[in-house]
């Protein structure tokens, strides 16, 4: 469904110079620096998907998606979506897509919501059952009604979002382009905005693209990560195959009798080298240990062969912790049977 | 649907209907601008009034003349204004604060939606009505008695000359595509297009040649008038042709600057 080959964007900047006479010289002469920031990505992203797309502050992501909705034109490279190279042939591949911009408002200033909606309707040719089957929607779980007939611009930013958040779904796009979809909205509309989303790809088999600094946002809409790391792809595949990625794992357990909790953890200190105890207020212990030093099978004969265990279970890794390594650059191949 | 002539209309009807509709939330903004209008338009009557109380002809011109350009002059300027105040949204932050994007993300034509936007703009309307008020006194005052030809060619002659203020104005707007705004660029050949509605006869030979065959405004007031007065054709045979490929450079720039738009931010 959303295909990038070779997809490459260079963007020329001029190059400023401090100061007074630095703008002044500026002015005069016209140094251009080109900066790269779609490196050659390729991908395949199959009909009825949803993917987050992963990746630091400045890794070409919001640059891709402007290219993949057809905002952008690439330097080298192409993208299909649908089919259809979007920036090409702009007007077909925007009945197909649904855009939300956090950042960016797509709706009318001036008009209150309702107005907006009347104007997407008759953009889209929205038939009749639809329009009132996804308002209704809206109504049940953004309480879009509350908006009233204020005039876009003097909405809050939470308002707002829900309004951008309806728009991009109500003409039943077959492809929907979230960036930072949930930017100043509260946890009751957070659930709101994905239940929706998730609605739409179940009833209609949309397929979905989105970015967010909100990891659960990610969590619970994504099945599939594409990851990005200075303009290229380091990672595509499951989100659960992402968490495997980490280079730490955890095991938490109970016990019985014997040693109280902070022996345990002294005797873990001294027995397992590279791991790390700690007490959790549950009174439980939690043993953290670095994945290309232990596996999960020296750590557990360990604790089995001196605590007598009651209950015991391997979190699985959580989201922030591999992108923080992610993002601090250098992400490990996949290893197998980390987990215990 | 929108994607045939009819539904484009309708499209063009409702969004224009939208339009006044915003109006009613800024009642006070458009009377103050209607006021000043009307002010400004009043003042130069009374200008060329005064001149004329001095001098019988100016260049060869009488005050009904004078007064009858001028009219023309509102009536292009007005049709234009009517459907293209946009642009200068364009020019002025479109570009630079990142939101021009909206306009590629539709599909609708990505200048079909940018001037939807503002249609029926009230400017339009007024410059429309004093316009045509000035050309209906003036022409009376002089015993002008246009024949069947010059009637039928009257709404092209107006249609043409609101595409030369179009094209210079979606010229200079898209030349924001480079420039991140380009608002000084337009305001100065607006500034200039007001030469439009006097004789061109008064100015230097440099200003008449820039204001013919650079940025053509002649061609919307001047050349007409000249047509509708004296029948004189021998700058009309060249409107045509001056419209048309005043269209086409500026839809070029525009085209070129679409397809190198970099949406600023994140």
């Amino acid at each position: 469904m959303i295909v990038a080959e070779g997809l490459t964007k260079d963007f020329r900047i001029a190059e400023r110079r401090p100061g007074l006479v630095g703008s002044l010289a500026t002015l005069l002469s016209r140094e251009h620096r080109t900066v790269r920031a779609v490196d050659g990505i390729s991908f395949a992203l199959p009909a009825g998907s949803k993917t987050a797309y992963i990746g630091a502050n400045g890794a070409g992501k919001s640059t891709t998606i402007k290219m993949l909705t057809g905002i952008m034109t690439p330097t080298a490279g192409r993208c299909l979506v649908d089919g259809i190279e979007p920036y090409r042939d702009r007007r077909r591949n925007a009945r197909a897509i649904g855009v939300v911009f956090g950042q960016r408002s797509q709706l009318w200033w001036d008009l209150s919501v309702p107005d907006s909606f009347q104007i997407l309707r008759r953009v889209y040719d929205i038939p009749d059952t639809v329009y009132a089957r996804n308002l209704a929607l809206y109504r049940e779980l953004l309480d879009i009604d509350a908006l009233g007939t204020t005039p876009v611009r003097q909405l809050s930013l939470g308002q707002r979002m829900r309004a951008e958040i309806a728009a991009s779904l109500l003409h039943d796009p077959k492809v929907v382009f979230w960036d930072e979809p949930t930017i100043g909205l509260d946890m009751v509309l957070k659930e709101a905005v994905r239940t929706l989303v998730n609605r739409a790809h179940a009833e209609l088999g949309t397929t979905v693209l989105l970015t967010s600094h909100d990891l659960s946002d990610i969590a619970a809409i994504c099945d599939d990560a594409l990851v990005v790391d200075g303009g290229r792809v380091v990672h595509q595949g499951t989100l659960h195959d992402l968490l495997r990625r980490a280079d730490r794992r955890s095991v938490v357990f109970e016990h019985r009798g014997g040693p109280g909790p902070d022996a345990v953890v002294r005797a873990i200190g001294a027995g397992l080298p590279g791991a790390t105890a700690s007490v959790t207020p549950e009174g439980r212990v939690r043993v953290d240990y670095p994945a290309d030093a232990l596996t999960s099978r020296q750590v557990l004969g360990f604790l089995l062969d001196r605590f007598e265990l009651a209950d015991c279970y391997a979190p699985e890794p959580d989201l922030e912790t591999v992108l923080r390594q992610i993002y601090r650059g250098g992400v490990p191949a996949a290893r197998d049977g980390g987990a215990a | 649907m929108s994607a045939t002539p009819g539904g484009r209309l309708r499209l063009a009807l409702f969004l224009g209907g939208v339009g006044l509709h915003r109006l009613a939330a800024y009642r006070l903004d458009f009377l103050l601008g209607s006021g000043a209008f009307l002010i400004r338009v009043g003042l130069q009557t009374v200008a060329v009034g005064v001149v004329f109380r001095h001098v019988p002809a100016v260049a060869g011109w009488s005050y009904h003349q004078v007064l009858f350009l001028l009219g023309c002059a509102l009536l292009t300027r007005g049709l234009d204004h009517l459907f293209t105040d946009q642009l200068w949204e364009l020019s002025r932050k479109l570009i630079q604060r990142g939101e021009f994007y909206r306009y590629l993300i539709r599909p609708v034509d990505p200048l079909f939606a940018l001037l939807s936007e503002r249609f029926f703009h009230p400017d339009g309307i007024g410059e429309l009505a004093v316009g045509a008020f000035l050309v209906v006194w003036s022409g009376t005052a002089l015993g002008l008695d246009p024949g069947p030809l010059q009637w039928a060619l009257v709404p092209l002659l107006i249609l043409a000359g609101a595409l030369i203020h179009a094209s210079v104005k979606l010229f200079f707007a898209s030349l924001s595509f480079w420039t991140v705004t380009s608002m000084p660029a337009l305001q100065t050949a607006t500034q200039l297009s007001e030469f439009a509605g006097y004789p061109l006869d008064l100015y230097h030979a440099s200003l008449r040649t820039l204001l013919t065959w650079v940025l053509p405004f002649a061609f919307t007031a001047y050349a007409p008038a000249v047509y509708l007065l004296h029948g004189d054709t021998g700058l009309l045979r060249w409107l045509p042709a001056v419209t048309g490929l005043s269209l086409l450079a500026a839809l070029a720039l525009w085209r070129r600057g679409l397809s190198r738009y970099e949406m600023t931010g994140s």
